[in-house]
């Protein structure tokens, strides 16, 4: 057997290896982070010179503030509206193209195609689509319809919400597909043909057998466009720009217009700190309730 | 087409076009030109930036004054496009950043004061006085030199765009005997061109009825929200409408006048084109260029535009083919008061590292010589706002009706309603942008102003109603903050 090396090396070593790392992540991530709760808690605004410790007055003006909690309101429709419709729409599709089919490659890279595009670009095609006066979606309406179409999707308050919620399954259900279809191809095949056998029907072979299976990644899947709707920002801006008046304005887009075209940076930083903390407690108790923490 | 001379040969030609005295302004103007060209040598070699709106508007400087200031003197220009909405923003960061990114900016005039105040614009004073550009500056026309120049009694932008809202209207339709019948027939009046909004109404109501047959509209404006903004703001105050009361600073804008505004406004959209609430700047020029609408009201390019005047450039291939050439008359915006709307002044950042540089660069910009090559190249928008630029020999042989045209502009600018321009202005501007999108979505009038009224007494009040006051009583004080009724 031979010999180990004399020389030992540094048990620190290790550790400065991986310092210059945590500095970067520490310098771009929890340096912004401290930075802002200090700034919410101060009275910059851009336009004013009294940058003075404003202690909880930004905080307390969240309670009052009408148009922030109609546009977490917003938010949350938005979620709870094309969310569930995302998830069930990418479980059909993944059902349809589990079996294999003639030019099946061909359809799903097709299919996935609006998730690569931009959201911003997404929204602004739309909103091109969607134009009354050259889109062409009033136009084949107007086909059907036997006379001209004039519905204006991006100002009309019954339309402007099934326009944007529309657009966003458009671009974002491919990607629940694509997640799905991973998930139900890796399922035992031969655990849903003895259920078959047995004579489960297709909604008990999927309660018990495939749901159970997939659930971890489609539970992954919930919670990453969760995420991304509670965010959601482009395609409505591009859309509406959260009009009519703030009917269709996010918590995303107030926050923006707020510290960026209001220039009020401490309160914006105060609404960035209320996000944080909602979304920490819904994902915490997404986690739990969906059993990922296991 | 716009040709690139050289400094003195537009001095000259622009010159010999006019009077004596026409004459001697023109080589006083060169003289300016000269000035900043000749002290401008000394920093040959050196690059300075300037912050231009995004689109047409930059082509001046990168395809005409850029090129020619770097001939000229040695000096590069560096050209940052921002988009119109984003451009306060800009700059405002780039000052509280203070990281002097940019030279020379161009600024929206209402948003002056508070940029000042901020601390975000040179005092351009010692710079005009150093350089001799006092004279030159008196030949701005009134409008704009007395309200969009100082701020606190000082200088801080050059009035560059003679931005201004025109009603553009059909002439053969307005003078076709059959439509003139027809509209006797159904109004029991003479068809006219509208002078005040209920005028407005009953003509562009009853040319719907007489046209749509033809596919043709009374009229047909730009409703989108920043646009509308503007146009609200223009016709409140021509239907006699006051912002605020000048004692309490309370918001007004939910008066009878403000609520019968915007019942009319909306009203109209029923005989105008179906969609046009979402009309912005371009479906509006579209519709007008290609005779569907008989009237309607837009900034000054619409009037060359519909001329025809440059669409052949290639910077302008995406404007409509005229089919009205020839057919347009220019008026008075219904109340006589068009508004200024927006516009344009040039001013120095002060956290530039080049202020003398970018000053003389505005100067020479600026100057009477190369304004009135600038405000006559057709793809950059940049509208006359000089007396001698109304009476150009030169602008005047641009295009058959380019003499009603520039005479339109020119009693525009001596009757135009200035934006509102307070402290924190945007902010009161945007309650309007959401007030306007409101009133598309169907919500009542009454409600809409009333909500918006208290967002205006909330901003007030978060600012300070007395710094509030004072500035407002500075601006109803100019001449064109409301009409002299």
């Amino acid at each position: 057997m031979p010999a180990i090396t004399a020389h030992q090396p540094d048990r620190n070593f290790r550790y400065w290896i991986i310092a210059p790392a945590i500095f970067l992540l520490l310098a771009v991530g929890l340096f912004p982070l401290i930075y802002s709760l200090i700034v919410s808690f101060m009275r910059i605004d851009m336009m004013d010179t009294d940058t003075s410790f404003a202690g909880l007055y930004n905080y307390k003006q969240l309670f009052k503030d009408a148009r922030l909690w109609q546009s977490l309101l917003h938010t949350l429709i938005i979620t709870a509206v094309a969310l569930p419709l995302e998830l069930i729409f990418g479980l059909a599709m993944a059902y349809l193209f589990l079996e294999k089919m003639p030019g099946r490659q061909i359809f799903v890279s097709l299919l996935v195609l609006p998730t690569i595009i931009s959201p911003i670009v997404a929204g602004a095609t739309w909103r091109l689509l969607l134009d009354n006066q050259y889109g062409p979606i009033n136009q084949m309406l107007g086909w059907f319809a036997g006379h001209r179409v004039n519905l204006l999707w991006t100002i009309n308050p019954y339309l402007v919400y099934p326009a944007i919620i529309f657009c966003e399954i458009w671009q974002w259900t491919p990607f629940m597909f694509l997640i799905l279809l991973a998930a139900l191809s890796n399922v035992d095949k031969s655990q849903t043909e003895a259920a078959e056998i047995d004579g489960a029907s297709f909604i008990r072979s999927f309660r018990y057998i495939v749901l159970p299976a997939i659930w971890p990644v489609m539970a992954i899947a919930i919670l990453i466009r969760g995420l991304d709707l509670f965010r959601i920002f482009d395609i409505i801006w591009a859309l509406t720009m959260g009009g009519p008046g703030t009917m269709t304005e996010t918590i995303s887009i107030y926050t923006y217009n707020e510290g960026f075209k209001q220039f009020e940076t401490s309160y914006t930083a105060a609404i960035a700190f209320l996000v944080i903390a909602i979304l920490t407690v819904t994902v915490t108790w997404a986690i739990r309730r969906m059993g990922l923490a296991k | 087409m716009v040709t690139r001379r050289d400094v003195g040969k537009i001095g000259l030609s622009a010159g010999l076009a006019g009077s004596t005295s026409f004459a001697a302004r023109q080589a006083a103007a060169a003289d300016a030109a000269q000035t900043a060209v000749d002290a401008a040598k000394k920093y040959s070699g050196q690059t300075i930036s300037i912050v231009w709106e995004a689109g047409l508007q930059a082509l001046d400087p990168l395809h005409f004054s850029g090129p020619k200031w770097k001939e000229l003197t040695g000096m590069d220009v560096k050209v940052i496009e921002v988009a119109t909405a984003d451009m306060f923003t800009k700059i405002m960061q780039d000052y509280k950043s203070g990281a002097g990114a940019y030279d020379a900016l161009n600024v929206i005039p209402s948003w002056m004061p508070d940029l000042v105040n901020a601390g975000a614009l040179e005092d351009l004073d010692p710079y005009v006085d150093k350089y001799g550009y006092r004279d030159e500056l008196q030949k701005i026309a009134p409008t704009f030199r007395d309200n969009q120049m100082m701020v606190n009694g000082k200088i801080y932008g050059f009035p560059d765009d003679g931005d201004i809202f025109v009603l553009y209207f059909r002439k053969d339709i307005f003078a076709d005997p059959a439509v003139q019948a027809a509209f006797k027939a159904k109004t029991g009046k003479d068809l006219a061109v509208p002078k005040t909004w209920a005028e407005f109404d009953v003509t562009g109501a009853a040319l719907t009825d007489i046209l749509k047959d033809k596919g043709q509209y009374g009229a047909g404006f730009f409703r989108q929200p920043p646009y509308a903004m503007f146009m609200f703001q223009e016709r409140f105050r021509n239907e006699g409408g006051k912002f605020f009361d000048a004692d309490t600073m309370k918001a007004t804008i939910n008066s009878d006048i403000g609520v019968k505004v915007l019942t009319d406004t909306r009203a109209e959209n029923a005989w105008m084109p179906p969609g046009v609430e979402q009309w912005g700047f371009v479906e509006n020029l579209a519709a007008f260029l290609q005779g569907q609408t008989a009237m309607t009201i837009s900034w000054p390019p619409y009037g060359r535009w519909a001329a025809g005047y440059g669409t052949d450039q290639e910077a302008l291939n995406w404007v409509p083919k005229t089919q009205i050439a020839g057919k347009v008359g220019y008026a008075m915006t219904p109340g006589g008061h068009p508004e200024l709307a927006a516009g344009f002044c040039l001013s120095i950042s002060s956290t530039s590292k080049n202020k003398d540089a970018a000053y003389l660069f505005i100067q020479w910009l600026n100057s009477e010589a190369i304004s009135m090559e600038r405000v006559q190249l057709p793809y950059t928008l940049r509208d006359p706002f000089r007396d001698s630029q109304y009476v150009s020999a030169e602008y005047l042989s641009r295009w058959p009706d380019a003499k009603d045209y520039l005479a339109t502009l020119q009693e525009g600018a001596q009757n135009g309603l200035l934006d509102l321009s307070i402290l924190q202005t945007d902010k009161y501007e945007e309650v309007l942008r959401q007030m306007i999108s409101k009133l598309w979505a169907g919500d009542d009038p009454k409600a809409i102003a009333d909500a918006a009224a208290a967002d205006w007494d909330a901003i007030t009040e978060k600012i300070g109603v007395d710094k509030q006051k004072a500035a407002y009583a500075n601006w109803a004080s100019k001449s064109g903050a409301y009409p002299k009724m």
